[in-house]
């Protein structure tokens, strides 16, 4: 019984979920930081502002 | 409160340089070093990740456990933090597993999915995990979200004895793998990959951990810089 079709797909759905799971991690994290920067820049202009 | 420590920071370019050197490694010796099993044939080289996927959801549902009970006993959004990022990596694990072992069940069993109790058990985990991410999305608030999320992880280690005990109690098909006491008659090489997959494992689960964190950490900043700006 040699079976390596259920190999090849066992490893290509790993590789492929973790490959995705990266990739939503990374895009969340920079949609995350422009929305940090976003705000850090707006908070400033307004201290400026004030002050 | 919650800004993302240094120490993580600087360990992240290190962990992704070790995991990525250590998968080369593993992937050597699962494909050229380790011989083929002779009952199932190459299928069974499924096993050297699909155990391993199935420890660091242990280990992801463990760093949940903590996470919760120290987040209902102090409040402290850094212990939230935590839960979800072992939330996102267990749930990743845990789908791995669930992906994988049909793959190698189907010519092993002959079936792609049994209502077994390991199975079961394993699927209701994946649920809970996933119900933890979506009771945070969905919740009124942070705080609500957060406790009921900690309560999901709660029953998710517990579910985590019912799958170690499910083969045990229910006398399932699927295999105990690592029995206490047991003796164990395979080729080293088998033990030699199947180590080496697991320490590489270790390793991935850190660096998805660290960075699910991270990410929290910068989530839990924007929240706090929203609620600064009046919005």
């Amino acid at each position: 019984m040699k079976n390596y079709w259920f190999l090849f797909w066992g490893y290509a759905v790993f590789w492929i979920g973790l490959a995705g799971f990266l990739w939503m991690l990374i895009r969340r994290q920079n949609q995350t930081r422009r929305r940090l920067d976003r705000m850090e820049r707006e908070l400033d202009q307004r201290r400026d502002g004030s002050s | 409160m919650s800004s993302t420590p240094n120490w993580l920071e600087r360990s992240l370019y290190p962990l992704l340089v070790l995991t990525t050197a250590g998968m080369v490694g593993a992937l050597w010796l699962i494909f050229l070093h380790a011989p083929e099993e002779k009952v199932m044939g190459a299928v069974q080289k499924l096993f050297y990740f699909h155990v391993p996927a199935a420890i660091m959801t242990y280990a992801a549902v463990a760093v949940l456990l903590i996470g919760s009970i120290a987040y209902l006993w102090t409040r402290d959004v850094r212990w939230d933090n935590l839960s979800i990022a072992a939330t996102e990596c267990g749930l990743f694990f845990c789908g791995m597993v669930l992906i994988t072992g049909p793959i190698w069940g189907r010519p092993a069993w002959g079936v792609w999915w049994t209502w077994e109790a390991r199975l079961t058990t394993t699927l209701v985990l994946w649920i809970l995990l996933a119900a933890a991410i979506l009771v945070r999305s969905y919740a009124d608030n942070r705080e609500l979200g957060a406790r009921l999320a900690s309560v999901l992880g709660i029953l998710a280690a517990i579910d985590i004895y019912i799958i170690r005990k499910a083969v045990e109690w229910f006398r399932g098909m699927h295999p105990t793998v690592f029995k206490p006491g047991a003796e164990r008659d395979v080729d080293p090489a088998i033990g030699q990959a199947f180590g080496a997959t697991s320490l590489v494992f270790i390793l991935l689960f850190l660096l998805l951990l660290a960075v699910t964190y991270r990410e929290a950490q910068l989530r839990d900043r924007a929240e706090r810089l929203t609620q600064a700006l009046g919005r």
